[in-house]
């Protein structure tokens, strides 16, 4: 009995070894690992420059519609009003010009901030509140080149699609409804 | 330093308590939520600018006003009713309502198709561009035109009223062959009818809207069928301030949603309208209760006659009056009480504005030419076609004639009637062989009553040609497919409302560019033509189907008739005959802009200015029934209830099947969509099994009980049904619905229900040769 109860008690201290190795090596691989191997990196179809299309402010290009329902990223026809041929040298757009104004296709942009079908978001009652652009997207006022798409592998939505769990805290915090059908319509 | 069990468990404790504080779980649980969103089969309509767009549903023959919402002008989402329309009044049927479901159908025939194995054999389809199938088509089409087989082409055509119906003909004409047939439909006996008493070739049409009293000879007015278009604005005026204002009369012999909705019902025995008809004429003529100056003055055949040859001939009055249609013979037929053909006589009678209506909304039964005769005498009884009567004729829309034919003869107008005829000529193997079918916006294998006609006769033919957009029952038998677009891919329009009062047209614009590559069957028409040449060529010259429309609309501009209904408030409905209304387009370029924007044109009803018959009068006796074929008897002449028995043997099918149509379902060239077998009640479909309505006696006697499956075997066919036991079922009649039970298309159409046009026959008229359809022999037994 006294001998299993010291070789018990001898191997304590390497019970608790092999927990924190269990439990480092989970935080390592939860915090850093997984996140990596989560999210891929993805280019833009073209090299964007905001700082080169700011000569008016956000909503002169991503504007609400008459309806109230947001345009999103500008379609061809908008990007064809001055670049129906190149203004520039650039290879951005170079690109532009010959893959997609020549050829009239949408540019297949990833959008950031695209939320799944069962959200419903409308962007008119967010502006109403005078919500800034930036509570919620990346400022773009200083942005040269549009970074990469972060993809996640198992949704196929980008890395800084809003979370509910961000939605909630606004909502609670300026005292507008967190009830289900507020957003799952 | 062992890694045992122990230490095993330990490393996986510390991982757990490790992970619960890493974003892993979580982020994991929140993504596989986001998945979810991802799932092929889950619907995710596309974002953008949602715009509307005009157009003209022309999946019926209705026309009614639509708009479709659309996602950055390429992806239809809805189709609902326009407003703007003053017919329709935004209205919509949920036939029109579902139509995207036909866009976008897996269905959908995507390019030109050519069978490389057996006919009939799906797989052995194999895509062709369009211009191999054109160029083969047009080959064989110039060959058998160089070898003087002209006539061995045939086409079959929807019965729709549209510029595309006239360029059919236009086709076939300079072609050469009279073999172009448009499908059966309610407009061909109401045509025929007005052709024998006015001597005039357009349909009847009903004032619905001005009648107070209306007598329903079987016409299904609720149940939508038809072109709701033009009923319901009738309805709706009815029942004005909340009140009704009409007595509605409702006579057959299943108690439809029609009769359900009627003021009263009178449940006669399948077949027999007709004789309640002449029962009620029988007693206003012997009360005199009849409009005795109109008819002395514009009736002929009323009294005794005398033809051209000095021959002496009875009259209406004299053949109505015989015992045969007193009130307790035709109690006998008809299974009335006699007091209720007397209240019915006396209430016809009386009323001011009461209407006799036949075959609006009834696309499924058509009665023989006598029967329609019947009912038209009661109108005329009651002088409904004086001027500003409650009956007038459809009149014209003047739109631009196609130029004369040239080198070949116009088809004559009885042979474009005759489907049925032709069709057993066909399988009998006729002295001049068909070679070629060409077959647009019809599916006669499957909406053809008598469906087994129509496969032994198609089996005869050795090329089919089909223009539809769909793989349905008879594109599933072509050996060439040429897929034309759908109804809101292209530009068509309408022509006419069918039973209604005023005239009407609307053009059909395309809502989005076509989806597939499918080309318009006009445009497939006119390079065929071209290709053909001669006098083919030179008598299409248009370079486009859009051409085309604008030269017809140019015709309609010239006229300087009728206006565009551009504001809501047009009061259409309430035009009287002959009434003038101020155009308000200066010419043709500005009508075609008003009427490319979704906009109708409409004109007053047109007054009856004279009759072009044999004696310039109204007609009772219809002196030119003499003209096609020996008459042997006086009352040939004459309406008269005549019922053109069955086949079988009464004693192996002791009972009637009678096909009805109700609400949801589409009947004729379309398919139900999924949306509209939504509608579908579980006492008539349920699973694949159709229901069988039975009156509870004629169940109690067969022995059957509520939902038991039974099998139907008629003189036909035979098919396994459910049996629903209802009160609405008349004794010893079994009812099928029609628009059920596809065998084509996908798996949300098909195998749902019995096609009831497989277990009907039909009967040749023997005046016109036109196909008409009551009941057939049946019986049910225990499976």
């Amino acid at each position: 009995m006294n001998q299993e109860k010291s070789s018990s008690s001898a191997k304590k201290p390497l019970g608790v070894i092999f927990f924190l190795l269990g439990f480092v090596g989970a935080l390592a691989v939860g915090w850093v690992v997984f996140p990596n191997l989560l999210y891929s990196k993805k280019a833009q179809p073209i090299d964007f420059s905001h700082v080169a299309h700011q000569s008016e402010d956000c909503e002169s290009c991503h504007s609400l519609r008459a309806d109230g329902t947001y345009s999103g990223i500008p379609r061809i026809d908008r990007c064809k009003e001055c670049h129906e041929s190149a203004q520039g040298s650039s290879e951005a757009e170079a690109k532009l010009v010959s893959d997609y104004v020549e050829k009239n296709r949408e540019l297949p942009w990833k959008v950031y901030a695209w939320q799944p079908d069962n959200v419903y978001f409308s962007h008119a009652p967010h502006k109403g509140q005078g919500l800034e652009c930036t509570r919620c997207h990346r400022d773009v006022s200083n942005e040269e080149k549009v970074p990469p798409y972060r993809e996640n592998l198992i949704t196929g939505y980008s890395i800084s699609t809003m979370k509910m769990v961000e939605c909630e805290k606004c909502h609670a915090l300026k005292g507008a409804s967190n009830n289900c059908e507020m957003c799952h319509k | 330093m062992d890694f045992g069990r122990r230490a095993f468990l330990q490393f996986a404790a510390g991982a757990v308590g490790g992970s619960l504080l890493s974003p892993l779980p979580w982020q994991l649980a929140a993504d596989s939520a986001r998945w979810s969103q991802n799932w092929s089969w889950r619907p995710s309509p596309e974002r953008g600018e949602i715009t509307k767009a005009a157009g003209i549903c022309t999946m019926c023959e209705g026309g009614c006003a639509i708009q479709a919402r659309l996602v950055n002008g390429n992806r239809a989402i809805l189709i609902e009713g326009n407003p703007a329309n003053p017919l329709t009044g935004g209205g919509i049927c949920a036939l029109g309502a579902s139509g995207l479901q036909f866009l976008y159908a897996p269905y959908r025939i995507s390019k030109p198709m050519k069978q490389t194995k057996s006919r009939g054999d799906v797989s052995g389809f194999q895509p062709i561009s369009w211009d191999e199938a054109l160029a083969e088509l047009g080959k064989k089409l110039s060959e058998m035109q160089a070898e003087g087989d002209s006539h061995a082409a045939a086409g079959i055509i929807s019965s729709r009223p549209s510029s595309m119906a006239d360029l059919w003909l236009q086709f076939f004409t300079a072609y050469g062959s009279t073999n172009l047939f448009r499908m059966p439909s309610a407009a061909d006996g109401l045509k025929l009818a007005a052709q024998l008493t006015t001597g005039k070739a357009s349909p009847f049409a009903f004032a619905l809207g001005d009648a107070e009293y209306i007598l329903s000879f079987g016409s299904n007015l609720f149940e939508g069928a038809g072109a709701p278009s033009a009923v319901f604005p009738a309805l709706r005026q009815w029942t004005q301030g909340g009140k009704r204002s009409v007595k509605l009369v409702q006579v057959e012999s299943r108690c439809s949603m029609t009769a359900s909705k009627a003021d009263r019902f009178l449940a006669v025995a399948p077949g027999t309208e007709a004789a309640l008809a002449m029962g009620i004429a029988h007693l206003m003529v012997r009360n005199g209760h009849y409009d005795a100056d109109f008819v002395k003055s514009n009736v002929f055949g009323f009294e005794d006659w005398t033809d051209g040859t000095g021959k002496k001939h009875e009259g209406f009055r004299s053949l109505v009056s015989s015992t045969a249609y007193s009130p307790e013979a035709v109690a006998k037929v008809t299974g009335l009480e006699a007091a209720q053909i007397d209240q019915a006589a006396q209430e016809f009678a009386v009323q001011p504005k009461a209407l006799a209506i036949w075959a609006v909304g009834q696309p499924d039964s058509v009665n023989g030419i006598y029967h329609q005769l019947a009912f038209a005498a009661l109108n005329t009884l009651k002088g409904n076609l004086k001027p500003n009567g409650l009956v007038t004729l459809t009149p014209e829309v003047p739109l631009a004639g196609l130029p004369p034919v040239q080198k070949q003869e116009k088809a004559d107008e009885a042979t474009r009637n005759g489907l049925y005829g032709f069709l057993d000529s066909v399988r009998a193997g006729s002295k001049q062989p068909i070679e070629m079918l060409l077959v647009h916006e019809a599916n006669p294998l499957y909406s053809m009553p008598e469906t087994k006609l129509v496969e032994e006769a198609l089996k005869k033919v050795p090329t089919i040609v089909s223009f539809s957009s769909f793989m349905d029952e008879t594109a599933a038998q072509a050996d060439l497919i040429l897929p034309d677009h759908t109804a809101f891919e292209r530009c068509d329009d309408v022509v006419g409302v069918p039973w209604a009062p005023f005239s009407y047209y609307a053009v059909s614009t395309p809502i989005l560019k076509p989806l597939l590559d499918t080309r318009h069957t006009g445009e497939v028409l006119l390079s065929l033509a071209g290709g053909i040449g001669g006098s083919v060529g030179a008598s299409m010259p248009w370079k486009s189907y859009e051409e085309y429309l604008k030269f017809r609309v140019e015709g309609l501009a010239k006229s300087r008739k009728g206006a565009v209904a551009d504001k809501p408030d047009v009061q259409i409905i309430k035009l009287s005959a002959g009434e003038a209304v101020k155009p308000n387009f200066t010419d043709a370029a500005e009508l075609w802009k008003k009427l490319k924007a979704g906009y109708c044109w409409y004109d007053a009803p047109a007054a009856i200015a004279g009759f072009e018959t044999v004696s310039g009068k109204l007609e009772l006796a219809c002196q030119s029934i003499g003209t096609k074929g020996a008459v042997a008897d006086d009352k040939l002449y004459l309406p008269h209830f005549e019922l053109i028995n069955p086949s079988g043997d009464e004693s192996e099918f002791p009972l009637l099947l009678v096909t009805y149509k109700p609400s949801f379902t589409a009947g004729g060239y379309l398919p139900n969509p999924p949306f509209m077998n939504k509608l579908i009640p579980n006492s008539v479909l349920k699973g694949g099994d159709v229901f069988t309505e039975l009156h509870p006696d004629t169940a109690a006697k067969l022995g059957f009980s509520q939902g038991e499956l039974v099998s139907l075997k008629t003189t036909q066919g035979e098919a396994t049904v459910r049996v629903n036991i209802s009160a609405a079922a008349r004794p010893g009649v079994v009812y099928l619905p029609v628009g059920l039970g596809h065998k084509a298309y996908d798996n949300y159409v098909q195998n749902k229900g019995v096609n009831a046009n497989s277990l009907t026959e039909v009967q040749l008229d023997p005046v016109s040769g036109m196909g008409t359809v009551w009941a057939c022999r049946a019986q049910l037994r225990q499976v």
